[in-house]
């Protein structure tokens, strides 16, 4: 084995079999249409709280949670965001789906924070400010962050 | 731990590079092993083959878009020779410690 190749081609082999890996890893995350329902979603339930109707806001929070509940648990291991590959569960690891959970936990908190901070500044549309806020930030930093959160390590 | 065994059929550059992205894939389309390696169709055709008639991967069609999508995955065969290149090729550079015979 030894006097087959030198060690620096079997580094440069290894550079590629890392490469090879890198290209991969990157395609971890979640598809384009789940950050864009997640945000249009978020949106539409803003605006339906800032009309005032307790069982519509109610009826649409708990259609949206459904909903969520039903595509999240097919999309946050975060191995199919193409149709292109599917990356091995090893890879993607369960920190992607740790991340989607709590993040819209988080949001929902950053939701209703922000509307009370609109509230108390004497916007006329609290929620539907805030529900704009969060969206954005779901689009911009959504996949960004979870590309920046979550390991890239392929365990052996 | 996996025994180190260089594989002369692996070891060829684009070979190399592409079983390393399906080592790191449940499976992988036909146009992201094209893009991602920037190869012709017909050049990734013929590395596939070598691949496939080593008994290293296998190439399926998806029930849907049946006419327009390959996705090849490596077979256990395929996942265990990239494993023991990639252990001898440690053992090369001195990442490994050589187990005697």
């Amino acid at each position: 084995m030894e006097g087959r190749i030198t060690p620096l081609e079997a580094r440069a082999a290894l550079d590629a079999v890392e490469r090879g890996h890198r290209r991969v890893a990157d395609e971890v995350g979640l598809p384009n249409w789940y950050w864009w329902g997640l945000a249009l979603g978020w949106i539409a339930i803003g605006v339906i709280a800032d009309l005032g109707n307790t069982w519509a806001t109610s009826a649409a929070t708990l259609v949206f949670g459904a909903v969520h509940a039903y595509v999240a648990p097919r999309v946050a291991s975060g191995r199919h965001r193409t149709r292109m590959l599917s990356v091995k569960s090893e890879l993607a690891g369960p920190r992607t789906a740790a991340f989607v959970i709590l993040g819209v936990a988080g949001l929902g908190v950053l939701t209703v924070g922000g509307a009370l901070a609109a509230a108390a500044d004497g916007a006329h549309d609290p929620a539907t400010i805030a529900s704009l806020f969060v969206a954005t930030v779901i689009l911009l930093g959504g996949p960004r962050l979870l590309a920046a959160l979550v390991p890239r390590e392929l365990a052996e | 731990m996996t025994e180190a065994r260089f594989d002369e059929l692996i070891h060829q550059s684009t070979r190399l590079s592409i079983v390393a992205i399906l080592a790191a894939a449940d499976w992988v389309d036909f146009a992201f092993l094209r893009d991602q390696l920037a190869l012709s169709e017909s050049a990734l055709s013929k590395q596939l083959a070598t691949l496939e008639d080593a008994g290293y991967l296998t190439l399926e069609r998806p029930l849907r878009d049946h006419r327009r999508r390959v996705r090849t995955k490596l077979t256990p065969a395929g996942v265990s020779a990239f494993r023991g290149h990639v252990e001898a090729l440690q053992t090369i550079v001195g990442d490994r410690a050589e187990v005697p015979a």
